[in-house]
């Protein structure tokens, strides 16, 4: 089976390689049959390279350990529904899962693409298939997925414990797959700047590719942090950490870009500004991969360590100036269609969202960078990690959040004061009273906001953003519930249809105030406690306590566990009875954490081991986290909008109709 | 990396011994964790952790000691505990530990000489940014607000014009309706600059109608106009 996988991977890079070429050069030549030949070939990578993936997972089934990849990754222990987290646990298997979900994506991104992007669609192909034959190019010549030991091994040498989590089958496919994928709207933006395409053609693709490895992007930064707070057992689940920023920063480019692309979607402006975006962003994924293999900085989450590390810096300054140069050879072509009508107005508002969530992916490559620039200039060595995002990023954030509560309030093109007053009535209320409840110094419950400036303004802002969304939500529901007698269930259904790109967004805002408030509320008002207990011992957390009843062990095969029983009180009454587990695993010489949460919307109580002793004491570290049960809810609200605000047009007009409508009749 | 662990039968003995040995360090360590913290009060542990969190483990890849679960932060988080309760402030234990490990002890970049580039470069560069943004937002405006007709070649009202067009409806759009391209004929501009004014005008009437605040019910009520 390796032979055929290590086959069809030269196969599927003659055939990404030719595509490349063969479209380009079609495309230059007027020669349609050669543009046709390289985007069959293009699709054939599909198949070819599906090919080479199979062949991987059977030689995992199979245990397969002459292929060094497979011994590397897996035992004979490992149960097979691992073989989905070992194919991308280490650096070249996961350089073949990226490589097939780019070819699916850009298969799919080309024959679904529309109409209008026809004329630039091979140079669109050329791009995706070039960054297809680098990753093909690095596995064939650097990091073979297939290469084989030259003895056989009897058993593996395991997959790596800290992946055997559920959240792991999701979180570091999601994040390779949305990293890779914002080649896709790259790729038609760039496409239509060769083309000679400026206008408006690839709006409608670059937006839906670049909502699609959004939520990819999303989904992946929230299943890792959920994976951190239960398994690497210190009560968080984000560190600021290199490669979580490195996810990160592509994640802000993109959401500032599917912004932008709806004003140029509806209002034919920031044409330059959408293509230098989507640059950037490309160009923050490619750091995203390379950091993940080879960066130079250490990171609890570089499981692909590799020296690749420098052909990815190669193919990063390619990714960052080429795009660049061929932006500003098209420059005179990229004139908007219209000016800003004022500084109050939705697309005002857009722009400065812009700027925040590109400052905050800047404040953070900026930290990234900035030990190895002190160490450059002045030998000091200098370590840069969450204390300063949280300081410097922590701000902006707050900014951002008031903008998601300003800006869709405000109409587009011009807001006059008399309006803008009208729509945050009642936002800036809810806000309001929010603030004072939280300053008022009566217990109980009160009083919890001073000396705590940012989580009162954090808090206040939330529900500043959330009154208005369902304000805006109760008013459309009213206005049609008035118009067609429909009753406030269907009018709703309705209304949310009738325009899906907003409404979805609106689903995705509320999701992003549930994450908000799980930030705000562990950041502020967590309580952490250490303790070490014997059998019987108790400890008190707020008003939680627990009782220690022991620890036992069981030995597996490739592991030791420490499970331990804890009894949980609330107000002297019994809870539960959790067990958290701490295992050892000798050949990995690793020990790995499972957390016992109980979890409610109001708060989770969270114990955690943090050592065994001997005698049968045990280390814990007991957590209560309010408010954070709503950041893990809000993955699937989050995906729920995006899928309203893709869901496809009904298509209700032919799509080439209004070009040939007069010009004026339209209006 | 292509060094295999042979594992032929995982025995139980080997991994007692390990497991026994791992426990051994563990616990030679949590005992003195338990030696070293006095119970602290809770404000006094509060401050520790704060602490815990600003200082890097030294052995562990980008952890604090309050994440790191080994025997050295174990130690160091004793000290804190320790430093606290002799009544010593937090910058004290900070230099302390620098003077003992280097400036990387620390989490971030202590905000002084020539490491409050750090901390300064974003905030300033978030002001340009802002300051910069303003400019560019009023420039855009006051060059809306001038007859655009004047000097500018065919091509600005030209776009000007389709674009015009397109925002004119957003019922439409937001159909999903594909917006037009410019009218190739540059004899139409001057028409459709009259035709982009009125509409203009038309649209601001439009805009400051009571309910148009609330985008959601703009569209209804384009539709409806």
């Amino acid at each position: 089976m390796g032979d055929l996988g290590a086959i069809s991977l030269w196969i599927a890079l003659a055939l990404a390689a030719y595509s490349t070429v063969g479209s380009v050069t079609g495309k230059l030549r007027g020669s349609g049959a050669l543009v046709e030949s390289a985007q069959t070939a293009m699709y054939a990578t599909v198949v070819v390279l599906f090919v080479s993936t199979l062949s991987l997972v059977v030689s995992f089934i199979a245990r397969d350990f002459e292929i060094a990849y497979v011994a590397r990754h897996s035992d004979l222990a490992m149960p097979d529904h691992f073989t989905w987290v070992a194919f991308y646990a280490g650096n070249e298997g996961s350089l073949l899962y990226i490589a097939m979900v780019l070819s699916v994506m850009a298969a799919v991104a080309v024959w679904r693409a529309p109409e209008r992007v026809r004329d630039a669609l091979p140079y669109t192909t050329g791009i995706l298939m070039l960054v297809l034959t680098f990753f093909l190019a690095v596995m064939a010549f650097m990091a073979n997925p297939f290469d084989k030991l030259p003895f056989v091994p009897q058993d593996g040498e395991g997959i790596n414990p800290l992946l055997t989590h559920f959240g792991m089958f999701f979180h570091p496919p999601a994040l390779m797959a949305g990293l890779v994928g914002i080649s896709v709207p790259f790729a038609f933006a760039l496409g239509g700047l060769l083309a000679r395409k400026t206008g408006d053609e690839w709006v409608d693709p670059g937006r839906v590719w670049g909502i699609i490895t959004w939520a990819l992007l999303a989904s992946g930064l929230l299943l890792g942090s959920w994976w951190a707070y239960t398994i690497l057992g210190w009560g968080g689940y984000w560190f600021w950490d290199p490669v979580e920023n490195a996810a990160f920063m592509p994640w802000l480019a993109l959401t500032a870009f599917i912004h932008s692309i709806m004003v140029q979607k509806r209002r034919g402006m920031f044409r330059m500004w959408n293509i230098a975006l989507i640059n950037v962003a490309f160009a923050l994924a490619l750091y995203g991969m390379f950091m993940n293999r080879g960066g130079s900085v250490p990171s609890v989450h570089s499981f692909g360590e590799s020296d690749l590390g420098w052909i990815f810096l190669m193919f990063l300054a390619v990714g960052l100036i080429v795009p660049f140069i061929i932006f500003f050879w098209r420059y005179p072509l990229l004139k908007s269609a219209q000016n800003l009508d004022s500084m109050l107005s939705r697309e005002a508002a857009f722009l400065v969202n812009n700027l925040l969530l590109l400052a905050i992916a800047f404040v953070t490559l900026w930290g990234t960078v900035y030990p190895l620039i002190s160490e450059l200039t002045s030998g000091e060595q200098i370590t840069v990690a969450r204390p300063f995002y949280d300081q410097v990023n922590g701000p902006l954030m707050l900014g951002l959040v008031f903008l998601m509560g300003v800006g869709p309030m405000l109409p587009w093109r011009r807001a006059n004061w008399a309006s803008v007053r009208r729509a945050l009535t009642v936002p800036a209320t809810a806000a309001a009273l929010t603030v004072v409840l939280l300053i008022i110094p009566s217990p109980p419950g009160g009083g919890l906001g001073w000396g705590r400036p940012f989580a009162v303004a954090g808090f206040g802002l939330a529900a500043f953003v959330a009154a208005g969304i369902l304000m805006e939500w109760y008013r459309g529901a009213r206005a049609r519930h008035r118009n067609s007698q429909e009753n406030y269930a269907v009018a709703f259904l309705h209304l949310i249809w009738a325009n899906r790109p907003r409404y979805g967004g609106y689903v995705v805002h509320l999701a992003v105030i549930m994450v908000a408030l799980g930030i705000v509320g562990t950041a502020f008002f967590n309580t952490q406690k250490d303790v070490v207990l014997s059998p019987g011992d108790t400890a008190t957390v707020e008003n939680y306590e627990i009782r220690y009843l022991g620890t036992t062990q069981a030995v597996f095969g490739n592991r030791t566990e420490f499970i331990s029983s804890v009894e949980v009180y609330r107000d002297g009454e019994l809870l539960d009875t959790i067990s958290p587990n701490r295992a050892f695993y000798p050949s990995f010489n690793m020990a790995s954490t499972r957390a016992a949460i109980r979890s409610t919307p109001i708060e989770d109580f969270y114990v955690v081991p943090s050592e065994n002793l001997s005698n049968g004491d045990a280390g814990l570290r007991i957590l209560v986290n309010p408010l954070i049960w709503w950041m893990w809810v809000a993955g699937p609200v989050m995906i729920l909008g995006t899928v309203i605000a893709l869901w496809p047009e009904p298509s209700r007009v032919p799509a080439r109709a209004p070009e040939r409508a007069p010009a004026v009749a339209s209006a | 990396m292509s060094r295999i662990i042979h594992l032929e039968n995982p025995s139980i003995l080997k991994i007692l011994i390990q497991t026994i040995l791992f426990c051994l360090v563990i616990s030679l360590s949590a005992q003195m964790v338990q030696a070293q913290t006095p119970p602290l009060d809770e404000s006094l542990e509060e401050e520790a952790q704060a602490i815990d969190r600003m200082i890097m483990c030294p052995v562990c890849p980008a952890e604090t000691i309050d994440q790191a679960q080994v025997e050295i932060s174990f130690q160091m988080r004793a000290v804190i505990r320790e430093m606290l309760a002799e009544g010593r402030t937090r910058e004290e234990i900070l230099d302390y530990f620098v003077d003992r490990y280097g400036a990387d002890i620390l989490a971030a970049p202590p905000k002084s000489g020539a490491n409050l580039l750090a901390w300064i470069l974003p905030i300033v560069g978030v002001a340009a940014g802002l300051g910069v943004l303003f400019l560019v937002i009023r420039a855009m405006s006051a060059r809306n607000e001038a007859p655009s007709s004047s000097g500018r070649g065919s091509s600005a009202p030209l776009r000007t014009g389709s674009g015009w067009r397109r925002s004119s409806n957003p019922a439409n759009e937001s159909a999903g309706e594909p917006p037009t391209t410019p009218p190739q004929d540059p004899e139409l501009s001057p028409y459709l600059e009259i035709v982009d004014r009125s509409l203009a005008s038309r649209r601001g009437r439009h805009l400051n109608r009571p309910d148009s605040g609330f985008p959601g019910l703009e569209d209804e009520q384009d539709k409806k106009s």
